[in-house]
């Protein structure tokens, strides 16, 4: 017989802690008291009406290259430019992070960022290699607007768009050579997966490709261009731009099928062929935490992403109603994202957080850092947040949030290289002196506003404090944790919490919870 | 990539044998006696080049006249290499290269790589931290020695990596390492630490995750003061570069100085994906792996201990032979790797690439990268490598 969804309140907590960075036992009884189908329809009714937060004050349409190169520029201006706009872009940056974080604490339909969070995972774009700012907003804006909405709409949006186009490099392909990057994630990391193409396929999708530029909106006048100069100082503009002299037209063969394509027929057919429905529902029950050992709900929601022409919304409603997702091998077994651990513990405290760039660089000292994943294959996820290193920050969490102080080693030991330095001794130690000043320079602009935490007592427990220790940490173990408490650590609790001043008592139970190999859990 | 539910229902096994805590007692136990871990041993330094570090611009074959057409723009121009053999010269970034080769500590592996090559920088990687090309691995190659040959030794950090995602190199149910990005993370005022250790202590559940985590929090904890006492107690005999790579390695330096229980460690050189405007980055890239490793193996001289350090890189692949019209290379197969130490036979080992004879763009291998890790096994550890590796291979002879 099939197994059916027991929906109760545990039930209801458990999807919460995996839908909407966690949930307060008031929400969960509420929930509960609801139909299952109901509660996840209202859920992803709710997260997809959900009003996006308004953009950075410095996202300017049509962006400006303030470090454009003219003939006329003469070489110290051109230093100078590029430095203002390396320093601006750099505050930009860190702003960027902060306001994504800021609203995931924030909002009332955290769903919607759960899932943003989701495919910024999947269709990457890192930081440290953009020289500019902006497209990292666009495509984080074009991921919320399609997270819940249709894969092929969403993958033409990721596609034709700046930060992917400059990320991996199809921005001017040339049909003599074209660049195979984007072509190859595109198959192996986008769509299909490992084992559904050959390098044939790659190589003629990069044709496919060619003729796309960067460019500034259509019906701009041309500006001059100086001759040999770096692609950054000589954009005119972030707008994809088609130029047909610069695109093979000639016949290509994708994926068993041939015609002279271009990028739409390209995206049609990767997103249509069934290995992507297959491979994004598995990543979605990984990301989701279900076990799914037979793939019996990975092809249940690879059909529904087949028969919806992958409505997303769809494929997550058969993921959150199954059974595999409620089984009890799906409980309490998903190790908490690095930001699902920091916005979890904001929200379930209710903690008064204005997001500073020291707060977003907690989450990047547990090995997530906002628009800056670690390479072209997102997060791995799952254990792989867990090592000596980013467990010990994860310990640390508590410094931050309730002392507001920033621990040691948040920074990294040393810079990345990306440029040789002089030969000559004396240059070579005048630029490293440079570099020493600039990044003591960054470190102070990321840490000027501190933390911005406020921790009250009567708000994290969610209504009155408790008189007994007991009651303390039993109201506060119920509210953080999606697992039960080993008995040890729970005795350990109730033993630390009599030993102070009432007053201390729900921060330090705060403090030490969340320092506990179960609040990594969800 | 590996389906995502066999990785876990393989760990989920490796914890429920890992979590005896009984084991953990012990080692927590032999930590705090540190006369008891005394480790004069043999120590290896894994240094991964990721992104996929192009071999012909790192030994470079510069008597070729297919290189240079392959490569109108990025070729190295003949007179600037730095000649180390007949055949081959060195990018000219890589000078500190070239004075550890001159000093007799750097030999170099040609042309190495494997069977029907991998080009996707996942599977690749995970070709060469597994050393099993021809099939889906979850163990690595160091993780299967540390269980073949060294279950005697107590140590619960036998691997020690300076970095954020644990390398699959350690991989192994009975996990052995441990993995930091700041040694400085490890501080922790006195009462926090009493408590934060009484709250983590081993208690086995039904639940894998919670076992995982208890496991780590545990060697967290006990590892921090280890690790705080090895950084304060020893000094550096060399500057390094105030870079990620050369300060990984002086950490690494330091550990080694201080006899932690430790006997692979690993360190990333990330950028080497280089497929637009390589020049500069690639040159950058090469002088820091040349700085760094000549800043280690001045300070490990200077403190005794270059003669029992081997040193050995590796790359998921190189790149294409010819360049691209974006002034870059893309994903190519075989490459070159780097072995340095106070033992290593200098030299280049290996034959020379044939770039008459490429496969569909790309070079043939010649040596199998199984040959180097089996001599690092063998001739370098005295371990049991075809028991390691699975297969017999010839060892490289790459170890004076």
């Amino acid at each position: 017989m099939k197994p059916t969804v027991t929906w109760d309140v545990a039930a209801a907590s458990h999807l919460l802690s995996r839908t909407e960075f966690g949930g307060t036992p008031k929400r969960s009884e509420q929930l509960a008291a609801r139909n299952l189908h109901d509660v996840v329809a209202a859920l992803l009714d709710e997260a997809k009406a959900a009003v996006p937060p308004p953009k950075p004050g410095w996202v300017k349409e049509p962006w400006v290259n303030t470090e454009r190169v003219y003939p006329e520029t003469t070489p110290m201006e051109r230093m100078e430019n590029h430095r203002k706009a390396g320093q601006r872009q750099n505050s930009e940056r860190n702003e960027l992070r902060c306001w994504w974080l800021d609203h995931m604490i924030r909002t009332s339909a955290p769903l919607r960022e759960v899932m943003t969070l989701f495919w910024h995972g999947h269709f990457t774009t890192e930081a440290k290699r953009m020289f500019v700012a902006q497209p990292l907003y666009t495509q984080n804006a074009a991921l919320r607007k399609h997270a819940l909405g249709n894969f092929r709409e969403m993958l033409e949006a990721v596609t034709l768009d700046a930060a992917m186009m400059m990320y991996l490099n199809m921005e001017d392909s040339d049909p003599k050579k074209p660049n195979e990057n984007f072509a190859r994630e595109l198959l192996e990391l986008f769509t299909v997966g490992i084992g559904n193409y050959s390098e044939r396929d790659i190589k003629e999708i990069a044709r496919a490709l060619t003729g796309w530029t960067l460019d500034a909106p259509p019906g701009t006048a041309k500006r001059p261009l100086v001759k040999d100069a770096p692609r950054s100082f000589c954009r005119d503009g972030l707008v994809p731009t088609f130029v047909k002299e610069k695109h093979d037209g000639g016949e290509k063969t994708v994926l068993g099928k041939t015609g002279k394509f271009g990028v739409q027929e390209v995206l049609d057919i990767v997103a249509a062929h069934p290995a992507t429905a297959r491979f994004v529902s598995t990543k979605l029950i990984a990301y989701f935490g279900a076990s799914d050992l037979k793939n019996e709900l990975r092809d249940r929601m690879a059909a529904k992403f087949g028969q919806t022409k992958g409505d997303i919304a769809a494929v997550l409603t058969v993921l959150f109603t199954s059974p595999e997702f409620f089984a009890k091998e799906s409980r309490g077994t998903l190790i908490k994202s690095p930001v699902h651990l920091l916005v979890g513990a904001c929200r379930l405290l209710n903690l008064d957080v204005t997001a500073t760039p020291s707060l977003a660089q907690v989450t990047a000292a547990m090995g997530q850092e906002l628009f800056n994943p670690p390479n072209v294959k997102g997060w791995p996820g799952g254990r792989d947040w867990i090592s000596s290193g980013t467990l010990a920050v994860r310990y640390h969490l508590p410094e931050a949030l309730f002392d507001g102080t920033e621990p040691a080693g948040f920074e990294p030991i040393g810079r990345e290289r990306f440029f040789p330095l002089p030969a000559d001794p004396d240059e070579r130690r005048k630029l490293l002196k440079t570099l020493d000043s600039l990044d003591t320079q960054r470190a102070a602009e990321r840490k000027k506003d501190g933390f911005k935490v406020t921790f009250d007592p009567a708000k994290a427990v969610g209504g009155a404090v408790p008189e007994k220790p007991e009651q303390v940490a039993e109201v506060l173990l119920t509210r953080l944790l999606a697992v039960p408490p080993r008995e040890g650590a729970r005795a350990a609790l109730v033993q630390a919490v009599k030993d102070v001043a009432p007053a201390e008592r729900v921060k330090l139970a705060c403090r030490l919870i969340l320092t506990t190999p179960e609040f990594q859990l969800a | 990539m590996l389906p995502q539910i066999d990785r876990r229902r393989f760990l989920s096994i490796g914890a429920l044998t890992a979590t005896v805590p009984g084991f953990l007692a012990k080692t927590g136990a032999l930590l705090a006696d540190d006369k008891s871990l005394g480790n004069r041993d043999r120590v290896l330094v894994v240094v991964q080049l990721a992104g996929g570090n192009d071999g012909l611009n790192t030994l470079i074959p510069f008597k070729d006249d297919a290189y240079y057409k392959a490569r109108p723009k990025l070729a190295v121009p003949k007179g600037k290499s730095l000649k180390i053999a007949d055949d081959f010269a060195l990018h000219p970034e890589a000078g500190d290269l070239r004075g550890l080769f001159d000093a007799g500590h750097l030999g170099v592996v040609t042309n190495v790589g494997y069977p029907n090559p991998n080009r996707s920088h996942f599977r690749a990687t995970e070709i060469w931290e597994t050393g099993v090309p021809d099939k889906d691995t979850l163990t690595g190659w160091v993780g299967r020695y540390f269980d073949n040959e060294c279950r005697g030794n107590p140590s619960p950090m036998l691997g020690l990596q300076l970095g954020e995602k644990p390398a699959m190199t350690f991989a192994h149910p009975k996990a052995r390492a441990v993995t930091l990005t700041n040694p400085r993370l490890f501080e922790w005022d006195a009462g926090a630490a009493k408590a934060m250790e009484q709250l983590n202590a081993i208690r086995p559940t039904a639940n894998p995750e919670l076992d995982f985590l208890q496991r780590t929090g545990n060697d967290t904890l006990t590892l921090s003061r280890k690790i705080q006492d090895a950084l304060k107690d020893t000094k550096t005999g060399a500057e390094y570069a105030p870079f990620n790579f050369s300060q990984s390695l002086k950490v690494v330096a330091q550990m080694i100085a201080a006899d932690v229980p430790t006997r692979v460690y690993y360190v990333t050189l990330g950028g080497f994906d280089t497929h637009t405007s390589q020049d500069r980055r690639h040159a950058g890239l090469l002088q820091e792996l040349s700085m760094g490793l000549a800043s280690f193996a001045r300070d490990l001289k200077a403190l005794g201990h270059l003669d029992r350090t081997l040193v050995l890189t590796f790359s998921e692949f190189g790149r294409r032979v010819s360049e691209n019209e974006q002034q870059g290379t893309d994903h190519g197969t075989a490459g070159v790797m780097f072995l340095a130490g106070g033992k290593v036979k200098a030299g280049v080992h290996g034959s020379r690439p044939d770039l008459s004879d490429l496969d569909e763009g790309d070079l043939r291998f010649k040596t199998d990268f199984r040959s180097v890790y089996s001599a690092v096994l063998k001739d370098w550890f005295a371990a049991d490598a075809s028991k390691v590796l699975g297969t017999e291979f010839k060892p490289l002879p790459i170890i004076a």
